[in-house]
């Protein structure tokens, strides 16, 4: 049993006296991929959210390589090594790619004010630069640099985001539903990608693809209506009764199983 | 010299000084989505300051320094003291809707114009003074020749260019640069990449108070200081932001400018008195021809 990376432990959010989440653990170890999995509306994304402070957790603790902290704010993850992307792209459509990557690269450079205001940055400004180069090809988006993110397909800006999160080498990453919106093949890029990407780093991933998940998850947890429902690993898990009811709404009508890939 | 120069030069000169007062109008509302109306009581209060300062024998140059240093100073406090607590969203149920959310520093806005105009009358007694200028505004010559332009002018002008140079760099090269855009275009995702997105913001204030205490001290020279000299200098630099584009850098400066020509040329070739007429039929025009300005996204801000 390898260590523990992240450590969530009973987090509990409740948005205006609903309960959006409610007693949820979940424990990444390290050089893992988990996988966080539900119908719509089981607060898959509020989890994600919560780690990474976009929304205020109401109790719960956050331990990340076995030191205990508060849950994180937004500008904080960077400096613990954490990165995500988000639904949808979430890129900056003013600015260039490699803009764009540069941006998630920039805190690690720790900029100076003062010294940017008398042009000394250029060597900052330079290796900037080249990490953000370095994980665009990576992605596979080399190519795509000087476009601007309006330019680019859905697929295409979806690598760009990833770069942006890969740029300062975490050593957890975050994923919205990499997959959702991808054609199959695409969704086949990603699997491989993901797989290289997990030599690097620990992922936590939210996605629907059933088949994905399952094709690169070390562990997967299931939520619903806010609650964990099953945790371990995938075969275990899609056998779980409560999570047939929760995906079909009943157990048993056989043909329906197809849903979760049985 | 014929009238068309005098009109040009003249519109330049202007041009300029508006060109600064829309660039800071456009960064404070890039980076805190807030149309600062208290901008022009700002650089007023910052140049009353300056004044005092000459009027204590110090250099000119000193003045100006100090002036531009407490531009940032005074638009980096309204932002700290007043609105990160207006909108931080712990106050107040009033907070909770999202017109009020918009609407409210705004409000606050005039409420400092306000008290800044106030403080101009009880430190300086709010009397009307001239503003001293580094050059003297006397017309250049070449042998016998006068031109149109005066040497204030072209230092105005050369001030005002330096400046714009000087905030293209920063906004292009520089990390900080990179993050201030980034921040004004999507929050959550600049500080999911480990920016703190409130600290940029008031750097935005600041540097926005550096370009109207600039300007301040660059127009009233020509017009004289009182706390009511620089309120038509906010119109028509917001006009010339609404024209340029209100989202756009670019199109603040290139806005003031236009509207520099358009004020000067009515000034020579029809009347003074026409000018806010041409104005305002200016803003309709553009208005109406290209709303999102001329080089304003297409993409209206969710308020």
């Amino acid at each position: 049993m390898s260590s523990s990376l992240l450590a969530i432990s009973n987090l509990s959010v409740s948005f205006g006296g609903v309960e959006a989440l409610t007693n949820v653990s979940i424990d990444v170890p390290k050089n893992s991929v988990v996988g966080l999995i539900g119908p719509n509306g089981a607060g898959k994304t509020t989890v994600l959210n919560c780690i990474s402070g976009l929304v205020k957790s109401g109790s719960g603790t956050f331990a990340f390589e076995g030191v205990k902290r508060e849950f994180p704010k937004p500008h904080e993850l960077v400096d613990l090594g954490i990165t995500r992307t988000l639904q949808g792209v979430g890129l900056f459509n003013e600015l260039s790619v490699l803009q764009n990557v540069m941006v998630g690269a920039d805190k690690n450079y720790k900029p100076n004010f003062m010294k940017e205001l008398f042009g000394l940055s250029g060597k900052v400004e330079a290796g900037l630069k080249e990490r953000a180069e370095e994980a665009l090809a990576w992605t596979g988006a080399t190519g795509l640099i000087g476009s601007k993110p309006s330019e680019l397909s859905y697929p295409d800006s979806k690598r760009v985001a990833l770069a942006r999160a890969l740029v300062i080498n975490p050593k957890l990453l975050l994923l919205d539903e990499p997959a959702a919106g991808l054609g199959q093949d695409d969704i086949d890029a990603l699997a491989a990608l993901i797989k290289q990407i997990k030599r690097r780093c620990s992922i936590l991933i939210v996605e629907h693809h059933v088949d994905f998940v399952r094709d690169i998850s070390d562990s997967v947890s299931v939520l619903n209506f806010g609650k964990l429902i099953a945790a371990g690993n995938f075969d275990e898990v899609k056998r779980n009764p409560a999570v047939i009811e929760a995906y079909l709404g009943h157990t048993d009508n056989p043909d329906e199983n197809s849903k979760l890939g049985i | 010299m014929t009238p068309f120069l005098t009109a040009f030069f003249s519109g330049t000169a202007q041009g300029a000084i508006y060109a600064l007062v829309s660039l800071g109008l456009v960064l404070v509302w890039r980076s805190a989505g807030v149309v600062n109306f208290a901008q022009m009581g700002q650089a007023m209060f910052t140049t009353y300051i300056a004044s005092q300062l000459i009027q204590n024998n110090y250099s000119y140059w000193s003045a100006f320094l100090i002036a531009l240093i407490s531009g940032a100073a005074l638009g980096a406090l309204v932002d700290l003291g007043l609105m990160r607590p207006l909108t931080s969203r712990k106050n107040s149920q009033l907070l909770n809707s999202q017109s009020m959310r918009t609407t409210i520093p705004v409000i606050a806005s005039l409420g400092i114009l306000g008290v800044l105009k106030a403080l101009a009358g009880i430190f300086w007694a709010g009397e009307e003074r001239g503003f001293p200028s580094p050059v003297a505004p006397n017309a250049i010559k070449i042998g016998d020749t006068s031109l149109a332009i005066t040497g204030f002018d072209l230092f105005v002008i050369g001030t005002v260019f330096l400046t714009l140079v000087l905030t293209t760099i920063f906004f292009t090269k520089t990390g900080m640069g990179l993050a201030m855009r980034a921040s004004a275009l999507n929050p959550e995702v600049t500080r999911l990449s480990g920016i703190k997105v409130g600290s940029v913001r008031t750097l935005g204030w600041a540097i926005s108070g550096i370009a109207s205490s600039l300007a301040g001290l660059l127009v009233t020279p020509r017009t004289n200081l009182s706390p009511n000299t620089l309120d038509l200098l906010l119109i028509i630099g917001f006009t010339a932001a609404v024209v340029g584009g209100l989202s756009s850098l670019a199109g603040s400066v290139l806005g003031g400018f236009i509207l520099g020509y358009v004020i000067s040329f009515v000034n020579v070739y029809s009347a003074p008195e026409n000018v806010f007429i041409a104005i305002l039929a200016f803003l309709l025009l553009a208005l109406f021809l290209r709303p999102q300005g001329i080089l304003g996204s297409k993409e209206v801000r969710s308020v």
